[in-house]
């Protein structure tokens, strides 16, 4: 392992991430850029989040009807399915289909724009590419996975509710109830702090691996793979990271 | 002027460009010549400082270059105009954007005064039946014209930059850039054109620097690259003995 190598990498990639950051504040502002990305990274995404986020919602119902019918406890299944999808299935899962979907679409874009000179133009013509190509992607996705986030949560509520009651036939009133219960701020905060930083972590990975591509097809084919496999191992630790923190700061005992 | 002075540069372990020292200057018509890898498209990238040398001083203007930041080379950047070898479009804009481009970034002109003058510098490349295309739409020819198309967008630019604008092409189409080149120049506007086509290069260009191995073969006017003698700039010269040089 290159050790310098790594390290100018990293001073690379924490340099680009901040850099894309803080260009939200500072003029020219691309909105166009920022709004064709958002249809890209939201509108595009609503169909596949809402599928897998359903079957999640529906399995883990499932699952928790299997194991509390056992033991005559399946009117608490509303509350589990609402904690656990809340707080941690919802984010982590709704992230993992984003970097699937818009994190691997950004590195590919940027690194086909990379290898094609397209990045160096935009150089050669006095601009910025971190604030033209950067910026605009990572502001989308701080809006957008957060949006996703609160629709693929609704859905997986709806999963474990078609599931409780038509399944296991629960009442559906317990249900909802259970779910109303649920929703408390320090909840609703520790499942929704997340989409932010997920949102943060995937644009930022994925719009530097692109960036950085090198050597032609395969170059590509490498940089894309690496964005999401990086970017699925930083939503994963994160998370865990974010759920301590959160945990402590909301005043949950553990 | 631009100056190179002792520049060094090395993709990795592969040594490029070997202690390179040049002057051109912003009116000249500059043709850099050499085969595939001998570093012509690099010295491009070196002036427009994509890639900085290892050693070695690159001065643009009186302005040393060579350790600046993104930021502050951007205005040096502003005095060229750059047709990568590929046209390097972008392939998420059809033509009329690809053009305007500059346009929108730098200036306030109206919806209707970017049409006109995308429309007025795209007539006069000749592709103005190319304005709503995608790139992926164009011929290579089509390509390499609205690339130029787009350098023209700004009147900032004081010389042009063109990495391999014939190559890929049919003869015919190839001709034809080399006459737009050829053309574009006669404002005033200096031009460097890397090729590794000498009958190209002898049609548009007044100076010729030949690169071999990473160093400066030869750096001379038409008469003197025509007679030289080296025997690794005579192979090249032999294509245009072979082809027929129209413009020697």
């Amino acid at each position: 392992m290159d050790v310098k190598r790594t390290i100018s990498d990293l001073q690379d990639f924490y340099s680009l991430s901040l850099h894309g950051l803080l260009g939200i504040a500072g003029r020219p502002f691309y909105f166009k850029d920022a709004l064709l990305q958002m249809d890209y990274a939201g509108a595009g995404s609503v169909v596949i989040v809402v599928i897998v986020d359903l079957f999640v919602g529906m399995a883990l119902s499932l699952q928790l009807a299997a194991e509390l019918s056992s033991l005559g406890l399946k009117m608490y299944i509303g509350m589990i399915v609402g904690i656990s999808v809340v707080r941690e299935l919802g984010p982590v899962v709704t992230a993992l289909v984003f970097t699937g979907r818009v994190g691997a679409g950004m590195a590919s874009e940027l690194g086909s724009m990379a290898l094609g000179h397209q990045v160096d133009t935009i150089r050669v013509f006095g601009l910025d590419p971190v604030k033209k190509l950067v910026t605009p992607r990572i502001v989308s996705s701080l809006i957008m996975l957060p949006a996703l986030t609160v629709i693929g949560v609704a859905v997986s509520l709806l999963g474990g509710y078609y599931i409780a009651v038509f399944v296991s036939h629960q009442s559906g009133t317990v249900y909802w109830t259970s779910i109303r219960n649920i929703l408390t701020v320090e909840n609703v905060l520790a499942g929704a702090s997340k989409p932010f930083i997920f949102a943060y972590l995937i644009s930022s990975i994925c719009c530097y691996m692109g960036l950085s591509t090198r050597g032609g097809s395969v170059g590509l084919r490498q940089a894309t793979t690496r964005a999401v496999v990086m970017s699925i191992v930083m939503i994963i630790v994160a998370d865990f990271v974010l759920t301590r923190m959160l945990l402590y700061v909301l005043g949950f005992s553990v | 002027m631009i100056r190179f002075e002792e520049v060094n540069f090395a993709y990795g372990a592969r040594s490029v460009l070997r202690s390179v020292s040049l002057s051109v200057g912003f009116h000249e018509r500059v043709a850099v010549l050499g085969g595939s890898g001998e570093g012509k498209t690099t010295i491009l990238k070196l002036i427009l400082g994509l890639i900085r040398p290892d050693t070695g001083s690159i001065i643009i203007d009186g302005d040393d270059i060579t350790r600046r930041s993104e930021s502050e080379l951007r205005e040096t950047r502003m005095k060229f105009s750059i047709v990568f070898q590929e046209g390097a479009l972008f392939d998420s804009l059809d033509v009329k954007e690809n053009v305007a481009f500059c346009l929108r970034e730098y200036t306030d002109m109206s919806e209707d005064e970017i049409n006109a003058r995308v429309r007025h510098i795209l007539a006069s490349v000749g592709v103005e039946q190319a304005l709503e295309l995608m790139p992926e739409e164009l011929s290579g020819g089509m390509h390499r014209r609205v690339s130029i198309a787009r350098s023209l967008a700004l009147d900032t630019p004081r010389m042009f930059l063109y990495d391999e604008p014939t190559t890929g092409l049919d003869p015919v189409n190839a001709d034809n850039i080399c006459g737009l080149i050829a053309e574009l120049s006669k404002n005033g506007k200096g031009f460097i054109m890397v090729t590794h086509k000498v009958s190209d290069a002898l049609k548009v260009a007044d100076r010729f620097i030949f690169l071999r191995n990473g160093s400066l073969l030869f750096d001379g006017n038409r008469h003197e690259l025509l007679n030289s003698d080296h025997p690794d700039i005579m192979i090249f010269i032999n294509e245009v003995c072979i082809q027929g040089p129209s413009g020697a």
